[in-house]
């Protein structure tokens, strides 16, 4: 393992070197998906040209080819869908000498996930590939598939004999589901309790790959090792706290040559909404590593009992206050990038055709929500009062995601400062993509002389100062369960209170049965109806 | 160092070229890279002979006023429908100790892709930093329609120069409502500003004014002043009005009639303390393009007389006292360049009421004009 990696891959400085990835198959179901091109088999194959991973190693990919049927060589097939996803997505251009070295682990059982046969071949393939490449029998299941199949996938699992002992010490068996967990908290307990039954809590690794990105990281890093920031951070000193995530992606992708669409996420994002897509996991998750309290050590365990404490603390929102803090919309047709792109009726029509699947009568007129804004508040003696505002939004004018926290004003009187020229704020904000990095502004006299303030911004950013590129967070979860460390990953009890928070929105907007949403073009920062949340309380959302 | 060469790259590709310039140009060394962001800064301009002359005085603005730079060349002449972008880095030297890079994306749009530009921009602002937008383009910006308001959506200073306007009176007429309207747009919480360049080569004008009237000679000058005759050169005409809007209203006069010749002179009659004084703005076919004298016909000590302020040798303003033997005085008015000028205008965000007020007087003047004229250029 280079040093490089070895030095930032874990936490805790003192189980760096224990906590190496184990020898094992990594078996992901849904292999031939949009999250398993984009995302995942370009993540291993960086691992593999980073020479990170384990010596004995193999990926096999299970489930219904994307076209929805296979001609050729099954392995043939994954192979040529991997290479596409790498060469369009990975971190690292494809080489062709460790793309062999990759190719020759990688294989594919097509099958449905709910055809016990198709488990049985499953088992066949993975008992050859473990003769063929030196394996134990450990396997790292990853779930890339909707929610309401993850319980089919475990309890076929189960039923085959394809799940370890949790007690074993020759070989284990982890497993990875991917978020959302659910659809409502219903759902979640009920998709956590199937796998409960299959899986340990201990071989259960919740996903959410926000929390593999370097800056999330970081931020225990910033609040926790450096003595300025942790005495300021409470609501004495902390105006307010700003979470966005912006997308520039939309439902569906498009060939730049040919303009015509080449993926869809419709069949997983309709219906879902931003919500329960991005709120309820990536940017809680972050909210709680903004707003936890100190943990008494790295420990994964004792991580993730900070974080539920602040979950634990946020305020359930009743449905007049849904009404007051919380703005969803949907995008219309508009521009990124110098393009014309389609609103989001008009994508999910399409894409329905392109999977020629027909498109379900509530989606004609969808209502899924492709932007929300709120405005939450964590009740507890650091916090109180101080408003969090959350947005996130698909076709926002660029990708990019941050925390900023915004300090309070100075009493505006040294300075003499007009009231239509105000001081601007200290503002310390984190940047988790698309650089990694983080920047403080700050006021400064501007030369010359009058006194004359000017706001100034310092920013540190990760491939800047550091060089190189990071490490995707898929890579850098992946790794982790194959080494055994759940520090990054959701414990039971942090999904079901995140839940708990969303579901009063969630109740309250499907009592309303609108019929429309507000509506923001493509490549704009979200409907005008999202300041309503936050100007009347003298505050802006921020420009990224 | 020499300046990276600009490079045609996709919109969603340029960061990563801007990145990469800075680390070609920064050679081995493996100190992080440097750059330097004081402001975000939004050129609009309408054609590629425009841009080109932009383009030779951007690192001047850059030097004065540290900024990523988004040059907008909303080009008539191309029938393009697709937006063009070129990245382009540049060494910024700090002082003895170093060098730092600076940045300046160009996007180009033919005349069927300009609606574009606003969501471009909006892609390629930096957060936390003030924006700017440079309002380039020869209609002054009251007349420019909703590409301005949308290009101005995230700024707090609307920076324009109102020098060389093709027709001033209108131009002049709807800027004053304009600045009150654009300034008060930016919503609640968001303040911004409009600045005019053209007021900020008045400044050594109106320091000669101001300490002429404060001085002995200026002693019962006001009461007396029977004529003001203004002399520029080609395009300075809005900013000879500027000074004089500025200094009528300082005198309390009250504009009474105005008439024009076109391309020649205009002419105000005003109430004044003690009188109907006139006020000439007289164009001269050549020399700079800036004004060039200014005459005060008054008495002093009980005799006719005049002050009379002038440029000599384009480096000073001088002042003489007609009929009274001594020396010149003087003031050194140090050069500056329209990129300097933009360049300090970007750190001058505070809204400056004397500017406000003097626009106020200037529209009063337009209408006179624009009434007498019932509507035709002037």
């Amino acid at each position: 393992m280079p040093d490089d990696f070895q030095n930032t891959y874990s936490l805790e400085p003192d189980v760096s070197k224990s906590l190496l990835p184990q020898s094992c198959q990594l078996v992901i179901f849904g292999a031939a998906g949009d999250l398993s091109w984009r995302k995942l088999l370009p993540a291993v194959y960086n691992l593999n040209i980073d020479g990170v991973l384990p010596t004995h190693f193999a990926v096999v990919g299970f489930g219904l080819p994307a076209e929805g049927h296979l001609s050729g060589d099954p392995d043939d097939y994954i192979r040529q869908r991997a290479k596409d996803g790498i060469s369009r997505f990975s971190r690292q251009p494809l080489d062709e000498s460790h793309w062999a070295d990759f190719a020759r682990a990688l294989f594919f059982v097509p099958g449905s996930f709910n055809d016990a046969r198709a488990y049985a071949q499953l088992k066949a393939k993975m008992e050859a590939v473990d003769q063929q490449f030196g394996i134990p029998g450990s396997r790292v299941y990853y779930l890339a598939v909707p929610p309401t199949l993850v319980g089919t996938c475990v309890e076929h699992l189960k039923a085959a004999g394809l799940i370890a002992d949790p007690q074993q010490v020759r070989s284990f068996t982890r497993v990875i589901v991917e978020k959302p967990i659910g659809r409502d908290l219903d759902s979640a307990r009920d998709i956590m309790r199937v796998v409960g039954a299959c899986f340990a809590e201990s071989q259960t690794y919740r996903i959410d790959h926000y929390l593999g990105k370097e800056t999330v990281q970081n931020l225990l890093v910033l609040r926790f090792a450096n003595s300025i920031f942790e005495p300021l951070w409470n609501q004495k000193y902390i105006d307010h706290v700003q979470i966005t995530v912006a997308e520039e992606e939309g439902l569906a992708q498009y060939d730049p040559k040919t303009g015509e669409m080449i993926a869809t996420r419709a069949g997983y994002y309709e219906g879902v909404g931003a919500l329960r897509d991005m709120v309820q996991n990536h940017m809680l998750q972050v909210l709680c590593l903004v707003a936890m309290e100190p943990p008494w050590s790295l420990k994964p365990d004792v991580v993730r009992d900070a974080k539920v404490g602040v979950l634990n603390c946020l305020r359930r929102m009743t449905p007049a206050e849904v009404e007051k803090h919380v703005v969803r919309a949907q995008y219309i047709e508009g521009d990124i990038q110098g393009k014309r792109v389609p609103g989001y009726r008009k994508e999910v029509r399409e894409s329905f055709e392109v999977m020629k699947k027909p498109l379900p009568p509530e989606s004609v007129h969808s209502t899924t929500e492709t932007f929300v804004a709120l405005k939450l508040f964590i009740d507890n003696w650091r916090w109180a009062g101080v408003p969090f505002y959350l947005r996130t939004g698909k076709r926002m004018p660029k990708r990019a995601s941050e925390v900023a926290i915004q300090f309070k004003d100075v009493p505006q009187v040294l300075f003499g400062s007009p009231t239509d020229v105000p001081l601007e704020p200290v503002v310390l904000s984190l940047r988790v993509q698309p650089e990694e990095g983080l920047a403080m502004r700050i006021a400064s006299k501007l030369p010359g002389p009058k006194v004359r303030i000017y706001p100034v911004k310092m920013e540190f950013n990760y491939s800047s100062s550091f060089g190189g590129t990071s490490p995707e967070a898929y890579e850098r979860l992946i790794l982790d369960v194959m080494a055994g460390d759940a520090t990054l990953f959701m414990r039971r009890d942090g999904v079901e209170a995140a839940w708990q928070f969303v579901m009063p929105i969630l109740d309250h907007w499907e009592q309303m049965h609108v019929r429309d949403l507000p509506e923001y073009q493509c490549g704009t920062w979200g409907p005008v109806e999202a300041d309503r949340i936050i100007v009347p309380d003298g505050r802006r959302w921020r420009t990224l | 160092m020499p300046e990276s060469s600009a490079r045609s790259v996709p919109l969603g590709a340029v960061e990563r070229e801007l990145l990469r310039q800075m680390r070609e140009l920064q050679g081995p060394d493996e100190r992080p890279v440097q750059r330097t962001r004081m402001a975000n800064l939004v050129i609009y301009c309408t054609s590629q002979e425009r841009a080109a002359r932009l383009n030779a005085e951007i690192p001047d603005v850059v030097n004065v006023h540290p900024a990523r730079v988004l040059l907008l060349v909303a080009d008539a002449d191309s029938p393009g429908t697709e937006l063009e972008a070129t990245a382009l880095v540049r060494p910024l030297r700090l002082g003895s100790h170093g060098f730092s890079f600076s940045e300046q994306v160009t996007l180009t749009a033919g005349r069927s892709a300009v609606h574009h530009l606003p969501f471009a921009v909006r892609a390629l602002l930096i957060g936390d930093l003030p924006t700017n937008l440079w309002w380039a383009a020869p209609v002054p910006p009251p007349f420019a329609g909703p590409i301005l308001y949308e290009l101005a959506e995230h700024a707090q200073q609307i920076v324009y120069d109102s020098s060389g306007w093709p027709d001033p009176a209108r131009g002049v007429a709807a800027t004053a409502g304009w600045l009150e309207q654009i300034e008060r747009g930016g919503g609640p919480g968001h303040w911004r500003v409009a600045s005019d360049v053209n007021w900020q080569r008045l400044k050594y004008w109106r320091r000669m004014l101001v300490q002429s009237l404060e001085g002995a000679e200026g002693r019962g000058l006001f009461e007396s002043a029977a004529e003001i005759r203004v002399e520029h050169g080609p395009g300075a005409v809005v900013q000879a009005w500027m000074l004089m809007s500025w200094l009528t209203g300082q005198l309390g006069w009250k504009v009474q009639t105005g008439r024009v010749e076109p391309g020649v002179e205009m002419v105000w009659r005003f109430h004044g303390p003690s009188g109907e004084p006139l006020l000439r703005i007289h164009r001269r076919d050549e020399g700079l393009e800036d004004i060039q004298r200014i005459r005060i016909a008054c008495r002093i000590d009980q005799r006719d007389s005049a002050l009379d302020l002038f440029v000599q040798d384009g480096q000073r303003l001088a002042l003489r006292v007609e009929g009274v033997e001594e020396a010149l005085r003087t003031m050194t008015t140090p050069l500056q360049s329209p990129a300097e000028l933009v360049g300090r205008q970007l750190s001058d965000r505070e809204r400056d009421p004397v500017f406000r007020a003097s626009m106020s007087v200037a529209q009063i003047m337009a209408r006179s004009l624009l009434e007498c004229f019932n509507g035709a250029a002037v």
